[in-house]
């Protein structure tokens, strides 16, 4: 099993949610978060007070999938996700041990 | 074990199963109280067929078998706990442990949840008068079987040696217990989820006034308030019945859980709603009508338990004064005991009307509350408000003075929602009257929601400012028309009464009718209007647009137009956000939207992109050239086009213009070429325009000045654009060669330079060393004014404008714009501009990431390589930075 990590641009969330969909992804766990790499926020100013954006909010998605299907996923992310101008984020693959059902104790593939 | 009780036991679980489920067809209205009576028996029959009890010399210690809490209230829901006192007259013998085994277990043994307590008369009135925890359940002591005088010796001792001493301090302490549980129960996850025992308006608000009752007034049934006159006819019946309805829910839910259970949770809700048979309507799911009408009705519990206790003196007891100093200097107004607002009398009312509104006023100014008395009186004389009364100017001006009326102690406004009077004042406020919207994000009811979103934008500024926004403040203090943001807070989601897909569309037209009706000026209304319908504006565009990109900015930029709409819109996006629940408002959302503002309000503020005017002439040109189309396709791709044109090429550019480069952009499309070329004789016949249209890539504007500069062609003024699609439109007008009749040789040979140089087989710097070298030093001794390079990075928030002041020489822009090359930075939009031999270069810039350039290190060595590109002179170089 793999955790595909995906830091995108808020706005592109829909687009990814619908994208994973086509793929046969129904879950998945997504977090509002602020960060920032080549693209840095720059400061507005606003009469004479400084307003710096120094993280630059994003929004982050977390699935966890059988490891055969993730370069699939990993792509469909990075074609939904992708606007050709900086910022628009990066994708991590992650090992997975092991996964659980809270509700019937199913473990391993069943469990995702 | 006794079989006789066993027996027993089993016949008392027939009858309650059998009393339960005629109750769920609706056939026992007294189910309560019946539940109650079936346990009675039982214990009545267990009493007197006991085996240990008559072993037990009651003559000699007497005893009792007591209910207590909700029990000894004859309150006694489908899973309600059982509660009860073994009370003996002496000490506790040891053989009553055998009694409660006989008595007892076999309840537990049908599943019932008994809870007990034995204890003496004088352990009772010791636990009692220390814990206040087993004084409140014995208030409700009520005698089921044995001793009876027992039971009346209780009642008199506790009276005597507790309460009659005590009065004060167990009033307090329930009061203190009130607070704290309703500011623990007020926090959100209660209130989509409400606990209908312990909640802000649960049983346990009624529980506390009748106890209250009890200690105070000596009250033996919860009628008594009515009869003690705490409470008027009316309020007593409106309180039954909000009460009845609490029990009838508490019943179901216990019912559908199988156990007790007092939380409301969300999956259960659904599940209640249609247990209850509610049905769809008005656009409301069955779900949204029942929480509405619970909501309603554990509101009017609320509120007519803090009103008891306020008309008592009890809240914050010590910190009232029974005189207070304020006087109210209106009049027909008076400030009476506990500081609280009244009529001087009904009569006050019926012979100025106008009163009913002045009430409200005088709170909010004086930061007082309405008396219990107060509110009656508002609600018996609504029906004065009528069409006149709606439309009246002076009842409309004092209106807004409330609305307007900074943070009181006391929100006025709920006030008046909840005596109705806000209702009549604005009918439109019947339809989101405990309006529910069902998800875990809408934590109130429509109405509350619009009276929390003024609340507030009036505390943006103030110390309890909760936005997480530092702007707030400075922004609402400047605002010039305060009065429009209120009136658009308290209106913006009135839509939302009808079932329709926008409500905001909606609520544009309810307000329009509002709004007029009350005699606004047109403007005002206008202003009112364009808030309300784009109250979601702002948000939905900075979560689902490249808040990045600089169209995002102008587009909403042009749909808001004015700077003061576009603070108002921000400052109510906030307030809208906040009051909603804390799903909608956190510091990243706060960290998007202000960012997007920022963005948008500097469109604004520089002006030229966004004004009306703007938008018309860009309108206008795209119309123009759609007009051109000579067919479908034709038209179609022209759309296409026109939607990646930049907003400012598309300002600047004359209609006709636009049609030829749009036919250059093909052409270029269907050659091969690097670039593409159109030369053209100006009105002047000194000077020609060339329009190239080219694939954009770092360096083209230095390459193509190099190129004219290395054939002779002066270059007098340039503008650039790059469209959306990374396509370049670069406008030279320039001095042609000096011979005119190799013209067209020279431009050929202008034309293969510049192919080469653009695909890197001509290296211009290297051919053109000495050409500019020589130019540059021919103007040195003169007299000159001194140069200046300007970085600016506040001007645009998507660019970093450059600026250079100088004169003219030769090679002058192939220069600049190759040290703009040299730092990597892409060239947008140009200006370049020579008068006479003066000449200002504008150049909006970008990094290769397409990023501003705004860390000081590269500003200064930008500044400096620029300068060392400019021809040296007798007077001193100025550089500024704005």
């Amino acid at each position: 099993m793999k955790k595909i990590e995906a830091i995108i641009k808020p706005f592109k969330l829909d687009d990814v949610k619908e994208a994973l969909n086509k793929i046969g992804i129904q879950g998945m766990t997504v977090s509002e978060v602020k960060g920032y790499g080549r693209q840095k926020g720059h400061k507005e100013i606003y009469r004479g007070a400084e307003y710096a954006v120094d993280f630059i909010p994003k929004i982050k998605i977390e699935i966890v999938i059988e490891a055969d299907r993730a370069d699939q996923v990993v792509e469909s992310i990075r074609e939904a996700a992708n606007t050709g101008k900086i910022g628009d984020g990066k994708i991590f693959v992650i090992p997975v041990e092991q996964a659980l059902r809270v509700r019937t104790g199913e473990t391993g593939a069943d469990a995702i | 074990m006794n079989n006789v009780h066993r027996q027993t036991a089993t016949q008392l679980r027939q009858k309650t199963e059998g009393l339960i489920a005629r109750f769920l067809k609706g056939k026992e209205p007294d189910f309560l109280m019946q539940h109650a009576r079936l346990l009675d028996d039982y214990f009545r029959q267990a009493f007197e067929t006991s085996i240990v009890g008559p072993r037990m010399d009651i003559r000699k210690n007497p005893y009792a078998i007591i209910a207590l809490g909700g029990y000894g209230r004859e309150e006694q829901c489908i899973h309600s706990d059982v509660d009860l006192l073994f009370l003996f007259k002496k000490k506790v013998p040891r053989k009553a442990e055998n009694l409660i085994q006989e008595i007892i277990y076999p309840l537990w043994d049908i599943g019932l949840d008994v809870g007990y307590a034995t204890r003496s008369l004088n352990e009772c009135l010791a636990l009692a008068g220390k814990d206040y925890e087993v004084l409140t359940p014995m208030l409700d002591a009520r005698f089921v079987c044995g001793w009876s005088l027992i039971y009346a010796n209780l009642l008199d001792e506790l009276r005597e040696k507790i309460i009659v001493k005590k009065s004060p301090n167990i009033i307090n302490w329930l009061v203190e217990h009130n607070e704290l549980r309703h500011a623990h129960f007020g926090d959100s996850a209660y209130l989509l989820e409400p606990n209908l025992k312990e909640g802000q308006g649960g049983l346990r608000d009624y529980h506390t006034m009748l106890w209250i009752a009890r200690i105070a007034f000596n009250a033996k049934q919860f009628r008594d308030l009515e009869y003690l006159g705490l409470l008027s006819h009316e309020e007593f019946q409106t309180l039954i019945r909000s009460i009845a309805f609490i029990w009838k829910v508490r019943n179901r839910i216990h019912h559908i859980c199988g156990r007790k259970c007092d939380q409301l949770h969300f999956e259960n809700q659904v599940k209640l709603a249609r247990s209850l048979n509610y049905k769809k309507n008005n656009g409301q799911e069955p779900v949204e009508r029942f929480m509405g009408e619970l909501h309603g009705r554990m509101e009017a519990l609320k509120q007519q338990h803090l009103v008891f206790l306020h008309e008592l003196g009890y809240e914050k007891r010590r910190k009232r004064k029974r005189k207070s100093q304020k006087k109210s200097a209106v009049d027909g107004l008076e400030v009476i005991k506990w500081g609280m607002l009244n009529f001087v009398g009904p009569e006050a009312i019926i012979k100025n009307p106008q009163l009913l509104m002045k009430i409200f006023e005088e709170s909010a100014r004086l930061k007082i509350p309405l008396s219990a008395e107060a509110k009656r009186l508002v609600k018996e004389f609504s029906h004065l408000v009528n069409k006149i009364y709606r439309t009246s100017e002076v009842v409309v001006k004092s209106f807004e003075r409330i609305l307007v009326a900074p943070v009181p102690k006391f929100n006025v406004l709920n006030e008046m929602l909840n005596t109705g009077f806000l209702e009549k004042f604005i009918p439109e406020f019947r339809g989101v009257r405990n309006r529910i919207q069902y998800d875990e994000y809408h934590l109130y009811p429509v109405d509350k929601h619009l009276l929390r979103s003024v609340q507030t934008v009036k505390k943006f500024g103030t110390a309890r400012d909760s936005s997480l926004e530092p702007l707030c403040e400075k922004i609402y203090r400047n605002l010039k028309r305060k009065k429009l943001l209120l009136w658009a807070a308290l209106l913006h989601d009135i839509g939302k009464g009808e079932s329709v897909e926008d409500h905001s569309a909606k609520g544009a037209e309810i307000v329009k009718n509002i709004l007029t009706r009350k005699g606004l000026k047109p403007a005002d209304i206008e202003t009112v209007i364009f808030l309300v319908q784009e109250h979601l504006l702002l948000i939905k565009t900075a979560t689902r647009r490249d808040i990045h990109d600089e169209e995002t900015a102008i587009s909403c930029a042009r749909r808001i137009k004015e700077i003061e709409r576009l603070k108002m819109l921000y400052l109510l996006t906030i307030a809208d956000s906040i009051a909603t629940g804390p799903m909608a408002w956190n510091d990243w959302t706060a960290t998007l939207l202000r960012d997007f503002f920022l963005k948008t309000l500097n469109v604004l503020e520089k002006g030229e992109l966004a004004t009306t005017g703007a938008v018309e002439v860009a309108e206008q040109k795209k119309k123009e050239a759609i007009r051109s189309a000579r067919n479908p396709r034709e038209k179609k791709k022209i759309e296409a086009l026109l939607g990646v044109m930049s907003p400012r090429y598309l300002l600047y550019m004359p209609a006709p213009e636009i049609r030829k480069h749009i036919k250059l952009y093909n052409d270029l499309s269907s050659s091969n070429s690097d670039f593409i070329w159109q030369i053209k004789h100006t009105s002047d016949a000194n000077t020609r325009s060339v329009t190239v249209c080219a694939q954009d890539r770092p360096g083209l504007i230095s390459k193509i000045a190099g190129v004219f500069t290395l054939n002779n062609i002066d270059i007098l003024d340039v503008q650039v654009f790059t469209w959306r699609n990374n396509i370049a439109l670069d406008i030279f007008k320039v001095k042609p060669p000096p011979d005119p009749i190799l013209e067209d040789e020279k431009w050929n040979r202008t034309a293969r330079n510049l192919g080469a140089a653009l695909s890197n087989e001509l290296d211009l710097t290297a051919a053109l060393k000495k050409k500019v070298r020589v130019y540059r030093n021919a103007k040195a001794g003169l007299d000159k004014k001194p140069h200046q390079v300007t970085v600016d990075n506040t001007s645009s928030s998507f660019f970093t404008i450059i600026e250079v002041f100088t004169y003219d020489f030769p090679g002058l822009l192939f220069s600049v714009a190759d040290a703009l090359y040299r730092f990597d930075l892409n060239i947008w939009v140009a200006k370049i501009a020579t008068k006479a031999d003066q000449v200002v270069d504008v150049f909006y810039v970008r990094d290769v990431n397409e990023q501003k350039v705004d860390l000081p290190d590269q500003v200064a060595n930008i500044k400096a390589a620029i300068m060392e590109r400019l021809p040296t002179s007798r007077m001193n170089r100025v550089t500024e930075e704005i």
